[in-house]
């Protein structure tokens, strides 16, 4: 069926609609942590943009300046409260370290068992497929107390180690099982033509098959940044010193008051270190993501 | 270069036989195909012979030494896959040097064996390609280019064409078969084409169910089939088979089938009364309008260009005729087919073994 003008033009803006949709929510984030406190809560009317923009919100939170001293300098002197809480550079940083700490180790482990389970055959291997696939049934919370009292007697409460340790714990049955499926995708007839030219299996590993998913690790590599980026509960129960952004970002909720310019500020940069992540991997991704239906 | 023994091979995967004890010698430089139909067993005892699997009983010699138990690495053969199986991420030139750089041979060395191969494969052009960037032939090319540079005592190629469209598939036979010249070293050839089986084996080996039906020259297997299976299985369109009996009409043995009486050579060695299989095969029916021969009444006519396929129905059996002569034949019509004495083949039905004529 030929499309009408019209039914294009209605699909676009459809299009747009939902992209809108979607696309919004992180605008009107963004602009929150440009906006000084009396535009946030102006309880009259929606400010879009006739506010002087401030970087307040990202200096006490990104370069830990203290909010009083920017205050009296700005000559706002509506706020007065210490910086040393809202200084979230420590965060970022454990934050950063836990995410592609866990990632990293994940991808190594996953890489290795989804080949192993992809290319060999061992005895218990479906029963071990069907295990992977069981530690995805439960949810994080039900375990979380022997979770802590474990971590507590080994010394892995409020470590950084110990974060890596648990965001990999969740991270590797979903991995496992996505890269075996690229592995999958692989034929095993390539693994034998190597064989044949005289590669070791992890030569044949190393050299041919691995690299022949980049795509898929890519992938994968991506999906547990994200989460070990986003994880909260488990960050919550483990740590007291070492704060994750999610964490973090909830103390800024205090019983005196909500700092929503701060909230903002730092739920806009957080969204860098994942898009800048996504961009190195893109590249990969599209394959990855696509592998399956562009067999050749 | 190295002849190829097999003694006895069995192979099971659990309790399921697929190889039952073949035997088979394959003489320095022979290019031997092993044909037949999907699940008989030929790509199984082609990944024994490359060591891909190992064999339950039975032994495998390449070159005078028994290799039951080595490395497909340390077999000295190399093997060229149905799909290619070529190394995605690597060049042209890296997937042909990569067996080479696991031995770490000196680079230059390396070098001048992928330029070799790749100027008898005309590859030259194409080596820092990646194998996406090529198409189905010589994506094939290279798979052969990764099999020659590492000089093996022998070729496997399983399936290998199976792939490529049509016209590809004829001139890769053709450079397969050029290449095999060129080499002079012993292949093995898994294919379901009995064409390809045809034009480029010097032996045919025809298997079904694991068993070998018979080992011959490909014209030795189309003239003189040892049982039916060969017979009906090689060859297109395929050998005509009418069940009938042996009997005698004034002195000359006929077989009696579907009403009709088929002539038999004197020399056939059968007894009246015996029951027959009566094998001819099409090109060896000749069709004509009156006098001779058995009567058919044609159903279809396919003309083909430099002969005319003539498919007739003789009581309810139809069979097919093959005839170079500009015949005006309507469906409908009736013929007469006289069969070709000295090219007749009789089987025993039940043993399906062929009956001397």
């Amino acid at each position: 069926m030929q499309e009408t003008f019209l039914q294009k033009r209605l699909r676009d803006l459809a299009a747009i609609g939902v992209v809108g949709i979607f696309m919004f929510p992180l605008f009107w984030w963004a602009l929150t942590s440009f906006k000084p406190m009396s535009a946030i809560f102006d309880k009259d009317r929606v400010v879009f943009f006739d506010f002087v923009p401030t970087f307040v919100n990202y200096a006490v939170t990104l370069f830990g300046k203290n909010r009083g001293e920017l205050a009296i300098d700005s000559g706002n002197t509506f706020a007065t409260s210490g910086a040393g809480a809202y200084d979230s550079r420590p965060t970022l940083i454990d934050s950063l370290i836990v995410a592609i700490g866990s990632t990293a180790v994940t991808v190594i482990l996953a890489t290795l068992a989804a080949y192993a389970l992809s290319r060999m055959q061992f005895r218990g291997r479906q029963g071990y497929l069907n295990w992977i696939l069981s530690q995805r049934f439960m949810p994080p919370i039900a375990i979380i107390v022997p979770v802590v009292f474990m971590f507590h007697y080994l010394g892995l409460r409020d470590t950084r180690t110990g974060l890596i340790i648990v965001d990999t714990l969740i991270n590797l049955p979903i991995a496992v099982l996505l890269l075996k499926s690229f592995f999958d995708d692989v034929p095993a007839d390539v693994d034998e033509a190597a064989m044949i030219d005289g590669a070791t299996r992890f030569q044949i590993f190393w050299r041919v098959v691995m690299p022949m998913v980049k795509g898929g690790i890519a992938a994968t590599a991506v999906l547990c940044f994200v989460f070990s980026w986003t994880e909260f509960l488990l960050s919550l129960f483990l740590t007291n010193s070492i704060r994750t952004l999610p964490v973090k970002i909830t103390t800024f909720v205090t019983s005196t008051g909500s700092e929503w310019g701060f909230i903002s500020a730092l739920g806009t940069s957080a969204i860098i270190p994942s898009f800048i992540f996504i961009l190195l991997v893109q590249k990969q991704l599209v394959r990855g993501l696509t592998l399956g239906s562009l067999k050749e | 270069m190295a002849s190829v023994t097999i003694n006895n091979v069995r192979k099971s995967y659990g309790k399921t036989e697929v190889v039952h004890g073949v035997s088979l010698d394959i003489k320095d430089g022979a290019f031997v195909v092993l044909l037949g139909p999907s699940g008989c067993g030929k790509s199984t005892l082609l990944r024994v012979i490359a060591g891909l699997e190992p064999i339950t009983s039975g032994d495998i010699s390449i070159g005078g030494t028994v290799v039951n138990t080595l490395h497909p690495k340390d077999r000295n053969i190399a093997m060229v896959f149905q799909n290619y199986a070529l190394y995605a991420h690597m060049t042209v030139y890296d997937n042909m040097a990569f067996s080479m750089q696991l031995k770490k041979l000196p680079k230059d060395e390396i070098k001048k064996k992928v330029d070799w191969a790749a100027s008898i494969l005309n590859l030259t052009p194409y080596l820092d390609r990646q194998p996406k960037q090529l198409s189905g032939g010589q994506r094939q090319r290279v798979a052969m280019g990764r099999a020659i540079v590492r000089d093996p005592a022998v070729f496997l190629f399983d399936e290998p064409l199976s792939n490529l469209d049509a016209k590809l598939r004829v001139q890769m036979r053709t450079e397969i078969k050029e290449l095999h010249h060129k080499l002079s070293t012993t292949v093995v050839y898994v294919t379901h084409d009995q064409i390809e089986a045809m034009t480029m084996a010097d032996t045919i080996v025809v298997l079904r169910d694991g068993v070998i039906e018979q080992v011959g020259k490909p014209l030795e297997i189309y003239d003189h089939p040892a049982n039916l299976f060969v017979a009906e299985f090689i060859g297109s369109p395929s050998m005509n088979i009418l069940s009938g009996e042996v009997a005698s009409e004034n002195g000359v043995p006929v077989v009696q089938s579907n009403g009709i009486a088929l002539p038999l050579p004197m020399s056939a060695k059968v007894a009246a009364g015996q029951k027959v299989k009566f094998g001819v095969r099409p090109e060896h029916l000749r069709p004509t309008l009156g006098g001779a021969g058995f009567p058919a009444k044609v159903s279809v006519v396919e003309p083909t260009g430099p002969e005319i396929h003539i498919y007739a129905d003789v009581g309810t059996q139809e069979i097919c005729a093959i005839t170079q002569e500009r015949l005006e034949l309507a469906p409908g019509a009736d013929i007469r087919l006289v069969p070709e004495l000295s090219r007749i083949h009789l089987f025993d039905p039940a043993s399906g073994q062929i009956i001397g004529t």
